[in-house]
């Protein structure tokens, strides 16, 4: 089966359900995730079913006992034989998010926060991927992991949930807490991780590297707001990290250039070597409608059942 | 004009101005916090020094650094020196005080024309902006006209002035004009002495200092030539057939001239010529005019010796008030019975005098013996007992009323415990001293007006009478001891009791006691004691002009002449009208006094009290201080020397130190900038408050 790839166009038609901004006046997880996913899919003309595991495999000679309901009576018809179509059974992927809600999480230059965008990033993914029969998981962490939905078909309440639940208060360190995750996969899976990685390029694949040397298929979503990408301001202000609580005494213009100049690099530095190790990336910015995340996603749950088909 | 500072240490302070200008380059934007994911890109930029160096509020800036200048300047006392360097240099607004000497000297023909021309020619050529002071002075001084710039007015002033009766002092004239300048915030002061110098109103203990940079000018007035003055009147008084007279003697001296001269004298009483006389008087010699005796028949005879008029008119004459019948009534009471002796010599010895200043009455103390006795008397108990019942009771009341009592101790003399309280003297056995050629006075006060006359050396020696025997006197409390006997037993003790005065003598005032009677010392003594205890001073028969007499006041009247003590129904205390003798009247408030009349002309003063004799008003004779008459002067230049050295140090012409700090902390004082900027850094303060306040807002808002 073909997928047709939509553009990610904020122009698409439902788009306007996936602005962020207006996605943040539901305050209902569960439906938000619905209309993100369900809008997304109507983009994308194609059925609602698309995807779906119950899938032919291959025929077999027919023998005695099997159902006859089963019998291909259209090769029958051809050569004369019988034979049994052969489903692949349905046992699906695992689909983890692991979801950063250190404080740096919090900032949000907009209407919305960049974990107010994780959240619903996280949850239009769950749901999809309950719409995709797999099971659904969530690992939230700062310096450690706090809150933990084990990956199940039917925790998708308890992912949404936990996903309302999370508050954003520690600052944060990837490490431990991916450690932890990729240590209590047993099987694997699709692994999504959403967080704003403001650690040094060497540091994030340190990282990175349990998980995806675990054979996890890894989707980094690097989620940034505008004003982290742009540094818009113009006022000579104490800046206060967010993590930290430093004050750092600033003159805007001063810094503007020097400071876009290091964020193109870091972001395209993380970019590279990601990608390098064979994980998608994707970078997000907050104030942008949510179908580029949700393409990746399906991108990744392709490239899975390419790599499971191939196996 | 150069801006000058007077404490321009304080300026040290404009390093201060650094201090906002380094908040503004290190002050952290604490009112503007922006959260921040991470800084960690921030961190990395170099950009730290470079943003510190900004400064963003130049206008508040230099406000606060405005404030801070101009708060720096106030305190050292900003001014512009322009007027201090005319100071310096001599030039520039000046004030001028011209002192014009008024003593009666100047009344020397020639002199005061003068004077007034060189007082006029002193405020000629006034600036817009000169002041001129004009004073005269004699022994005093007087404020003409302060600080004036009209020339009309001036001349107005200085053509009404005239010369007075005074004599000459510069220390009054002098300090009036040192305050004068020293008030003054010209930048130039100017001294113009206008005056015949007379040697004698110089003392060289003026006390004058004059303010720096003074520049003194004397303008010396001569004139006149060979002066006649009368100098002294001697009253001689007698009495023949019972008739009180005055024989006056006048001296008469002459200055100048250059050979003899005949000078016509006249003796006028109450305004009528009564005798003349020719004097032929050497140059710059002396002589002396006798005058037939006068009988004195009426009270306040006015009397005036006179010479014809010369060059000085105002010593011409010498004025004099005499009265008959002052001479101090003295009671003497002895015992009845007793032999004359006991009194003899104190009688006697009070009869002695030229002037007939005693008039002794003797009595035996009997009843009645008291009678008559009148405030101004003196009451001698010579060796009796202090009367009992009426008699003392009278006494008593005599003495507090103040009338003297002189008590002479002798063998009779006694009184009682409340006699003791009342006289303070207590008295007690004789006391013998005939072994060793008997007692003698061991102390005597001197400073008391009794022995005073006898203080100096050869004028009484008080060790040579004996004390063969005195009665022991316990002074008690209020009572002063003015002699003591060799043995430390008091001889004399005085009290004051009410208006009068007591006097307790330990021994006897003849020859049975002691031997004083037959010493010199006896008869001033007797007189000494008798005087004081009538507390009668010495009658003048003039006053010198410029003294002043507190007419409310009985003694200074009868010091005066014009009481006696025995005018009954004067009233002292009511308002009364002084005619001087210029014919003007000078009214004198009534009610407790003092009230004092001035003494300014020379002449006769006459007032007519109630209660005294309308047609013989009280008259009181004003005489100029012949001492005016000295024709030696000094040198104009040398009162300018003598006055420049007591200018302030630095002076003018100097042109540095003291003078210049003087002149600059004046000006400063009258420019007074540092509060016009004490003003402008409120003002600026505001404007600065408003300034910050709305970038604080703006700020916060943003």
């Amino acid at each position: 089966m073909t997928q047709r790839r939509a553009p990610a166009r904020t122009d698409t038609p439902g788009a306007r359900f996936l602005d962020p901004k207006v996605l943040a006046r539901i305050d209902n997880l569960d439906l938000l995730a619905r209309t993100v996913v369900d809008s997304f899919l109507h983009g994308l003309h194609s059925s609602p079913y698309l995807g779906l595991s119950m899938e032919f495999a291959e025929h077999r000679a027919y023998m005695p006992g099997d159902d006859i309901r089963k019998i291909d009576w259209r090769l029958y018809a051809r050569t004369d034989r019988h034979y049994v179509k052969q489903y692949e059974a349905e046992t699906n992927a695992n689909f983890t998010i692991a979801l950063d809600v250190s404080r740096s999480m919090a900032y949000g230059s907009g209407g919305i926060t960049k974990l107010d965008y994780a959240r619903f990033l996280a949850a239009s993914l769950a749901y999809f991927s309950i719409r995709q029969r797999d099971r659904v998981g969530l690992y939230a962490f700062d310096t450690e992991v706090v809150e933990h939905v084990r990956p199940s078909v039917r925790h998708l309440d308890q992912v949404l949930h936990a996903l309302e639940r999370v508050v954003p208060g520690r600052p944060g360190a990837l490490g431990p807490p991916l450690f932890t995750v990729a240590s209590t996969f047993r099987r694997k899976g699709i692994v999504a991780v959403i967080s704003d990685f403001y650690e040094s390029p060497d540091a994030v694949i340190d990282a990175l590297k349990p998980l995806i040397g675990s054979k996890h298929d890894v989707i980094v979503f690097h989620v940034l707001d505008p004003a982290e990408l742009e540094f818009p301001f113009d006022k000579p202000a104490s800046f206060e990290d967010l993590e930290t609580g430093e004050r750092f005494p600033v003159v805007p213009e001063k810094l503007r250039e020097g400071y876009r100049q290091m964020m193109r690099e870091h972001v395209a530095e993380v970019q590279r070597r990601v990608l390098g190790q064979g994980a998608e990336y994707t970078l997000l910015d907050s104030s942008q409608p949510l179908d580029m995340a949700l393409f990746r996603y399906l991108l990744a749950r392709q490239k899975t059942r390419g790599s499971r088909g191939a196996a | 004009m150069p801006l000058g500072f007077l404490v321009p240490l304080f300026l040290a302070g404009l390093a201060a101005i650094a201090i906002p200008i380094w908040i503004h380059l290190t002050r952290k934007q604490r009112s503007l916090v922006i959260e921040f994911p991470s800084l960690m890109f921030l961190r990395q930029i170099p950009f730290k020094e470079d943003r510190r160096r900004t400064i963003h509020h130049w206008l508040l800036l230099a406000l606060r650094a405005l404030v801070i200048l101009l708060l720096v300047a106030a305190f050292a006392r900003p001014f512009f020196q322009g007027n201090a360097a005319l100071a310096v240099s001599g030039t520039g607004p000046r004030e001028i005080v011209v002192l014009l000497d008024r003593s009666y000297s100047m009344a020397t023909t020639g002199r005061w024309d003068a004077a007034i021309t060189a007082a006029r020619q002193a405020i000629s050529g006034l600036g817009p902006l000169d002041k001129v002071s004009l004073l005269v002075f004699d022994q005093g001084a007087e404020s003409v006209v302060r600080s004036e710039n009209d020339p009309g007015r001036l001349r107005a002033a200085i053509d009404t002035l005239q010369p007075g009766w005074g004599s000459t002092r510069f220390g009054p004239g002098l300090k009036l004009a040192q305050t004068i300048l020293e008030e003054s915030a010209l930048p130039v002061r100017e001294l113009v002495m206008v005056s015949d110098f007379q040697r004698r109103g110089w003392t060289g203990e003026e006390g004058v200092r004059l303010p720096a940079g003074t520049r003194v000018r004397t303008m010396p007035v001569s004139g006149g030539g060979a002066n006649v003055a009368v100098a002294d009147v001697v009253l001689r008084r007698d009495r023949f057939s019972g008739r009180e007279r005055v024989a006056p003697s006048a001296r008469l001296v002459r200055t100048g001239g250059d050979a003899e001269a005949e000078v016509a004298v006249v003796l006028e009483v109450e305004g009528r010529e009564i005798q003349r006389r020719t004097a032929t008087l050497p140059a710059s010699g002396a002589a002396t005019v006798d005058f037939s005796p006068v009988p004195v028949a009426e009270r306040h005879t006015r009397g005036t010796v006179r010479v014809a008029g010369d060059v000085l008119s105002r010593d011409d004459a010498r004025h004099f008030v005499v009265s008959p019948g002052s001479a101090q009534r003295v009671r003497v009471y002895t015992r009845p019975g007793a032999a004359g002796e006991a009194s003899l010599f104190l009688s006697h010895a009070l009869s002695i005098s030229d002037e007939s200043r005693f008039a002794v009455e003797v009595r035996p103390l009997g009843a009645g013996a008291t009678d008559g006795l009148a405030t101004g008397q003196v009451a001698v108990l010579t060796d009796v007992p202090f009367p009992l019942g009426t008699t003392g009771s009278q006494l008593r009341r005599f003495v507090e009323g103040g009338g003297g009592l002189l008590v002479v101790a002798g063998q009779s003399s006694a009184w009682g415990d409340d006699v003791d309280s009342w006289m303070g003297v207590r008295i007690a056995e004789p006391v013998d001293r005939l072994d060793g050629g008997g007692g003698r006075i061991g102390w005597v006060d001197y400073d008391h007006p009794i022995f005073q006359l006898f203080k100096g050396p050869r004028s009484g020696d008080f060790t040579s009478p004996r004390f063969f025997r005195y009665r022991a006197l316990v002074p008690l409390d209020g009572a002063g001891v003015l002699a003591r006997f060799d043995d430390g037993s008091p001889a004399l003790i005085e009290r004051r009791i009410g208006q009068g005065r007591v006097l307790v003598w330990a021994s006897t005032l003849d020859s049975f006691w002691n031997d004083l009677a037959v010493q010199p010392i006896f008869l001033p003594f007797v007189h000494q004691m008798t005087r004081y205890a009538s507390g009668r001073g010495e009658t003048l028969p003039w006053f010198t002009a410029g003294q002043v007499l507190d007419v409310s006041d009985v003694r200074a009247m009868a010091t005066a002449g014009l009481l006696q003590g025995t005018e009954e129904g004067l009233d002292l205390e009511g308002e009364r009208v002084v005619i001087d003798p210029t014919g003007a009247s000078v009214r004198l408030p009534g009610g407790a006094g003092p009230h004092y009349l001035v003494l300014e002309d020379a002449g006769f003063y006459t007032m007519r009290p109630p209660g005294t004799d309308q047609d013989r008003p009280l008259a009181v004779a004003v005489n100029v201080d012949l001492a005016e008459s000295d024709p030696a002067t000094m040198d104009g230049e040398e009162v300018a020397a003598a006055l420049s050295a007591t200018v302030a140090e630095g002076d003018g012409t100097g042109g540095t130190g003291g003078a210049v700090d003087l002149q600059r902390t004046d000006i400063e004082r009258r420019q007074s900038l540092w509060r016009l900027l004490l003003v402008a850094v409120l003002a600026l303060l505001a404007a600065e408050t408003v300034m910050a306040n709305k970038r604080s807002t703006a700020v916060a808002t943003s």
